[in-house]
């Protein structure tokens, strides 16, 4: 249903005049809810003192209850009678919200090794599913954190740096049980990284921007006339707009670039991510496009210059320039994925709203990576991926005493101990 | 009045100093005037229609519409501006030795001076009358000279050397040091002094011990009949005193104290000149301050301790940016503004920027610096660092006639600069023709 | 209602004595012995209106503090304040004692040019200058032979006007120091020197230097572990030794003194309290080790690092033990081994129940320019917060940052709380210190106002104060905005 809808919207703007192919003509997408990933223990009653459902309502229930059942949310608002089944998680002082999510990580192979293979400068092949260590240690822990659903990529190598997967953070399962969607979506390192490699073309940003867009313009051939080409059939569904694309860039020359590129030029489902340093002077322009932001580890910018020597708060640069979708990351292990939430809390601490910020976590990364129906706020109807705070989830003071994922109790302090 | 005008004249051409200026130009005669449109005399103003008789080298008078008697040589220039020639008082100009670290101050930049490199004509040509040249290195490297540009040996290029003694200070304990290192030097020659007086007078006493036996040995000997030992055999003595010369260090810094010696000490920001203070403590002796102006220095920091001391400052005339900001500041006006003596060189040692030296004098004015004091940081003010402002600097009776003619405000990039006289000589014929 | 009078530290006689033997060495730094100058007039500072969290367990809500000369004269209500007091308004805010970072970087105290522009007609006499042409870093000045450079000692604590290495490359003007006080630190730990970071003087900037003897003790190394065991032992047999003998010697004139052959002269000045004795250890089995050296030799030991404390933290406590901790280092449990290891979150807060004294230090103890924040010198607080994550109490995380480093560092007598006869050197915030919304609006040292976030560039476009009413230790989770779609 998703796809039709998405293939609906793609057709509109698309502009070639051929049919776009039935879903099916592409292989290989794992679907997006596993029956068995799914919980069906008893359903979980929680009441807590604040509930913030991060719904485009904006609701926030003191106190709330929220109703879980079979791995899915039954019922979100102020608290009441509830049958005997269900097993209580009463703490009158916490705080809940929904799981966080994180478009750009790189901690799912459990370590620095493997996130990269550099074999031509457009690796459209590469995915990160044979890399996945379910449950390692980082999972685990940033899961205790609060984080429960994730985007597994590749490291920046190369431009087109391959697939990666959507995954949770459960903390005892096996690669099956976690996985959300696979392939998740595309990464791309427009900028820096990439030009490292010396020799083939590609050294070079123009150079770079060269072979993206060559290897692109094929993909878009091969989507207008039907054709399957094996080397092309994933970066042809991103230009079918079926799946969506992270593109890793910065400074306001690679920002602009990766605006026009992959948003004004081909018009795909992407997120701008990173945009550090003074990415942030081009941040109208991505606006105007339409085109979200997901930003990240960098949240600010001493200008110089004209500017002078400000801190500036590059995340409130991109709301106040009006981008649509505005999401926060870690690029784990750059910075631990545990603190996806002190991405927030700084960018609060620099003048940005905390309730924004924290929706910067939440549902705009879902939304933006077409994953906003099902994880990212806490609505009837969605994944049942909650976590119970102490207090506050951008104060660094408080700490998650619970995580559920699908339905499941995948940390708890009480029983755990605190792992973060 | 003629009689008068012919005496001072000739006084003041007795009272010629050591340096004797080059043998005149062909053309230029020995006792002249010039009329102007207007002269800057910097210490005495601004004088419209300036009439400025010159003998032998040396103004002899200067004021307005002054009544020259018949005979002497009249150059009228209605639209000229005269000021006083320039004076850079930090340069290297024609000098290319590389020097190293370390504390050498009775290193003379003098040794270095050849006179008959092209650029001393050149830096006249364009203004510059005087220079004061130091030695290269960082620590403390020597001793400047001060020249004229223009002569073919040293014997009449240099006017005084030994002019200043150049010292760097950081914000470090070894840079401290080595300040209070040199003073504990001077002081140490003292108590090497004492000592040596000490030693002398025991030596003289006990030699007068001795001859006084061996004047009575002889006397028993000449009673016995025994010989005499020769008249050359006589110990002469210790003789009469002389004090132990004071080693390079020694020599320089007692000279500072003495104050036959003055210092230009460089530094990079405020915090340095807190510093240098700390270091010298209550040491009492002539010095200025060098710093050269980068775009983010944050010298304004202690201007009021500058302009408390009227303290001499080495600058160039750029404007500069307070630190991590854009907001500009003028620190030449600044200072000035405090009470500080401020003293221009150009923004580098090369031709093209001492000609464009009085373009950005002009820039600073033009941002608030007052006119006069501007003016006097070219002229008067790095004379005084030289220790000739006796001599030249300012258009004034008894100096030295360094005299430049401008075809409107010096500081005015519309204005030429028309001619130079040095020495009461113009540097080219055709003023003469 | 007036302060209680400060209370005499209470810790070990070896801490007692230690602050008694250095006392002599904190008397003002006096340069220039002239009988002629003028006595130089009272200048007084007064913090107004304010609540103020005098770091001792009382806070005192719109109350008033008074410093004279430096130093606090009085914190209550309804003071008298002399004419000339300076004010500065607190209303709305709250006042803490400065904060007192721990291992900052150099850049505080010495400072660098920020990146400056390019202006390429500018042509310094560079190598002349002592500047490099290229880069315009500083050429160094060397110290030739011939002035014996060997006299400056760096061994020694100078004794009259306390100097230390860090007084003459001290830069009260630069902007990383500003950025500090805009951070709330005021006192900063360079190598093993206090600075107090005043800004534009460089007098009294030492506050103490070489307070800490570095010893290392590491599994990897079994004979020096053995060595400092053997070390330590002499040493204390010594002073036992010596003091018998300062008593029998009064009876026996003759009596030849123990000699100090072969004492580590480090060691001895552990055991006189002279210097408190660091180590840097993670692992657990060489905290415990280091615990038990100083149980037996009777001293305190200060542990940098202690990511395992925790293990050990019940031994670390009978020690009576300094721990310098990040709370957020993580080191990944051993998956093989039986016994607990790797990090915990809860670090501090076990090590402060077992009687351990936490000081705390950031990930980085520089100042990040490159956008990475949270992490370094300038969230010192955030740091804090994170071990209250693991338990800590918000008081103890705040002490953590203010007078336990001043302990270890050997003066606590002058700063890390509010108290009469201390230095006056506070921060006045817009909410609770350890709150993440919170700003440092005014930072005060040595009873100056050196920092107003208004008037420096670095923050003052950040939610400029006419808009701060609130106190944001509030509750912060508002309704939502009316934002727009998310896609």
């Amino acid at each position: 249903m998703l796809f039709s809808a998405t293939l609906l919207v793609v057709s509109m703007l698309s502009q070639a005049s051929s049919d776009i192919p039935a879903p099916g003509m592409y292989q290989g997408v794992r679907p997006l809810v596993f029956e068995h990933a799914k919980s069906h223990a008893r359903p979980i009653a929680i009441r807590c003192g604040r509930l913030l459902t991060m719904a485009d309502s904006n609701a926030i229930y003191d106190p709330g209850m929220l109703l879980l059942r079979d791995g899915e949310i039954e019922y979100v608002g102020k608290p009441r009678e509830i049958s005997a089944d269900y097993q209580v998680i009463d703490l009158e002082e916490a705080w809940v919200t929904p799981g966080l999510v994180d478009l750009h990580s790189h901690i799912q192979t459990g370590g620095w090794g493997d996130i990269n293979e550099m074999v031509t400068p457009t690796n459209e092949p590469y995915s990160t599913r044979s890399t996945i260590v379910s449950s390692n240690p980082g999972i685990r822990r940033a899961c205790a954190a609060g984080v429960t659903t994730l985007f597994g990529i590749p490291g920046s190598g190369t431009s087109i740096s391959g697939f990666g997967v959507l995954y949770k953070t459960k903390t005892d399962a096996d690669y099956e049980e976690i996985v959300l969607q696979d392939p998740g979506g595309m990464k791309v390192a427009q900028t820096h990284n990439p030009e490292r490699r010396a020799g083939d073309l590609g050294a070079t940003r123009a150079g770079l921007s060269w072979l993206l867009e060559e290897v692109n313009d094929r993909a878009v051939k091969a989507r207008d006339s039907n054709t399957f080409d094996p080397s092309l059939n994933n970066l042809t569904r991103i230009q079918a707009g079926e799946l969506s694309v992270l593109i890793h860039c910065a400074g306001n020359d690679g920002v602009a670039s990766t605006a026009r590129m992959w948003k004004a030029k081909y018009n795909t489902r992407s997120v701008l991510s990173h945009g550090s340093f003074d990415g942030w002077y081009a941040a109208e322009y991505v606006a105007s496009l339409g085109m979200p932001v997901n930003h990240g580890p960098r949240t600010f910018n001493i200008t110089s210059g004209i500017r002078e020597s400000r801190f500036v708060n590059t995340s409130k640069a991109y709301v106040d320039a009006g981008v649509p979708n505005f999401s926060l990351t870690t690029d784990a292990g750059v910075i631990p994925q545990e603190e996806l939430f002190l991405q927030a809390t700084v960018s609060a601490h620099y003048g940005s709203d905390p309730y924004q910020m924290l929706q910067a976590i939440t549902i705009n990364p879902a939304k933006s990576f077409g994953i906003g129906d099902s994880v990212g706020s806490l609505e009837v109807g969605k994944h049942a991926d909650v976590v119970i705070w102490s207090g506050d989830p951008l104060d660094p003071r408080t700490a998650a005493l619970k995580v559920i994922i699908d339905g499941a109790v995948q940390y708890s302090q009480a029983d755990d101990g605190q792992w973060f | 009045m003629k009689m008068k005008n012919i005496l001072i004249g000739v006084s003041c051409a007795l009272s010629l100093q050591l340096a004797a200026p080059a043998s005149t130009n062909g053309g230029t005669p020995d006792l002249f005037a010039v009329r102007v449109g207007s002269a800057e005399t910097i210490t005495q103003g601004t004088i419209p229609h300036a009439v400025i008789l010159i003998e032998h080298g040396k103004i002899v008078m200067i004021g307005q519409d002054l009544e020259i008697e018949r005979g002497v040589p009249v150059f009228d220039r209605p639209d000229w501006v005269a000021i006083p020639g320039f004076v850079n008082c930090y340069s290297r100009a024609g000098m290319s030795s590389r020097g190293s670290s370390g504390t050498t101050p009775s290193v003379m930049a003098s040794t270095e001076l050849y006179p008959t490199e092209p650029i001393y004509s050149d830096l006249l040509d364009l203004g510059v009358t005087t220079l004061g040249l130091y030695p290269p290195g960082n620590g403390i490297p020597g001793q400047a000279v001060a020249i004229r540009t223009r002569g073919d040996s040293a014997a009449e290029m240099i006017l005084d050397d030994g002019v200043y003694l150049k010292m760097l200070m950081r914000s470090n304990a070894s840079s401290k040091k080595m300040i209070r290192a040199a003073f504990g030097k001077a002081d140490k020659h003292g108590e090497d002094v004492e000592k040596a007086r000490e030693k002398w007078e025991k030596d003289v006493e006990k030699w007068e011990k001795d001859e006084k036996k061996r004047k009575d040995k002889e006397k028993k000997d000449k009673e016995d009949g025994k010989a005499v030992a020769d008249k050359d055999d006589e110990d002469k003595g210790p003789g009469d005193f002389v004090e132990p010369t004071p080693d390079g260090t020694a020599s320089a810094f007692l000279g500072l104290r003495r104050k036959n010696l003055s210092a230009m000490i460089s530094i990079r920001k405020a915090g340095d000149y807190l510093h240098l203070v700390d270091a010298l403590g209550k040491e009492d002796f002539d010095w200025c301050l060098r710093v050269p102006l980068r775009t983010d220095i944050d010298l304004y920091e202690v201007k009021d301790q500058l302009g408390a001391d009227n303290r001499k400052v080495i600058l160039e005339p750029r404007l500069t940016l307070m630190a991590w900001t854009m907001r500009e500041r003028n620190i030449p006006d600044e200072l000035s503004g405090a009470g500080a003596n401020v003293v221009f060189v150009p923004n580098g040692d090369d031709l093209e920027s001492h000609k464009m030296w009085r373009f950005h004098v002009g820039h600073v004015v033009k941002r608030g610096m007052d006119y006069q004091a501007a003016l006097r940081g070219m002229t008067l003010g790095p004379a005084e660092v030289l220790g000739l402002d006796e001599r030249l600097g300012s258009l004034d009776a008894g100096k030295d006639a360094n005299i430049l003619f401008f075809s409107g405000d010096p500081l005015e990039a519309a204005s030429q600069l028309e001619m130079v006289m040095i020495d009461g000589n113009f540097v080219s014929d055709e003023v003469v023709r | 209602m007036q302060l209680k009078k400060k209370q005499i530290l209470t810790s070990t006689l070896a801490f007692a004595s230690a602050v008694l033997l250095a006392a002599p060495i904190f008397s003002a730094p006096n340069y220039f012995e002239d009988d002629d100058a003028e006595e130089e007039p009272d200048t007084y500072l007064a913090v107004t209106g304010g609540d103020i969290y005098t770091g001792t367990g009382e806070v005192l809500r719109g109350a008033t503090l008074l410093s004279k000369n430096g130093k606090i004269e009085e914190i209550g209500y309804n003071l008298y304040l002399p004419k000339d007091t300076e004010m500065l308004d607190a209303k709305g805010m709250r006042v803490y004692p400065g904060l007192v970072a721990l291992s900052a970087t150099t850049r505080l105290s010495q400072g660098t040019f920020a990146a400056g522009l390019d202006f390429h007609e500018f042509k310094p006499h560079d190598e002349n200058e002592g500047i490099c042409g290229d880069c315009g870093k500083d050429l160094e000045v060397i110290v030739p032979p011939a002035l014996d450079p060997g006299e400056y000692s760096t061994e020694h604590i100078a004794v009259e006007g306390l100097k230390s290495d860090f007084d003459d490359s001290y830069d009260p003007y630069n902007g990383f120091l500003v950025m500090a006080l805009g951070n709330g630190i005021t006192t900063v730990q360079q190598s093993s020197t206090a600075i107090k970071l005043l800004r534009g003087r460089i007098d009294g900037v030492t506050m103490s230097d070489k307070t800490l003897t570095s010893f290392s003790w590491s599994g990897s190394n079994p004979a020096g572990k053995a060595d400092l065991r053997d070390k330590f032992r002499a040493g204390n047999g010594y002073l036992v030794d010596y003091r018998r003998w300062e008593e029998l010697v009064k009876k026996d004139k003759e009596l030849k003194e123990p000699s100090k052959k072969g004492i580590d002269s480090r060691v001895l000045s552990v055991l006189e309290g002279r210097t408190m004795a660091k180590f840097n250890s993670n692992d657990a089995g060489d905290l415990l080790g280091i615990a038990r050296l100083a149980q037996t030799n009777k001293f305190r030991p200060v542990i940098g690092g202690c990511v395992e404390g925790w293990i050990v933290a019940e031994e670390l406590g009978r020690a009576g033990a300094y721990a310098i901790i990040t709370p957020r280092t993580r080191l990944d449990r051993t998956e093989n081994l039986a016994h607990e290891t790797g990090s915990s979150i809860e670090n501090a807060a076990i090590l402060h129940k077992a009687g351990v004294q936490v000081a705390v230090v950031p990930a980085n103890t520089s100042i990040d320019m490159g956008g990475t924040s949270g992490r370094d010198l300038l969230h010192l607080p955030i740091e804090a917060g994170f071990a209250v994550r693991g338990g800590l109490s918000d008081k103890a995380a705040l002490e953590a940052i203010t007078i336990v480093p001043a302990r270890l560092l050997g003066i606590d007598h002058r700063v890390g709380t509010l108290e009469v006869g201390k230095d006056a050197d506070l921060v006045l915030t817009d909410g609770d210190i350890l709150h993440y919304q919170t700003f440092v609006q005014y930072t005060v040292v040595g009873g100056e106002q050196v920092y107003d976030k208004e008037e420096e560039v670095f923050y003052a476009h950040i939610r400029p104060r006419a808009e701060v009413a609130v106190d944001a230790g509030e509750e912060v989770a508002q309704k939502a905005p009316a934002a727009e779609d998310a896609e």
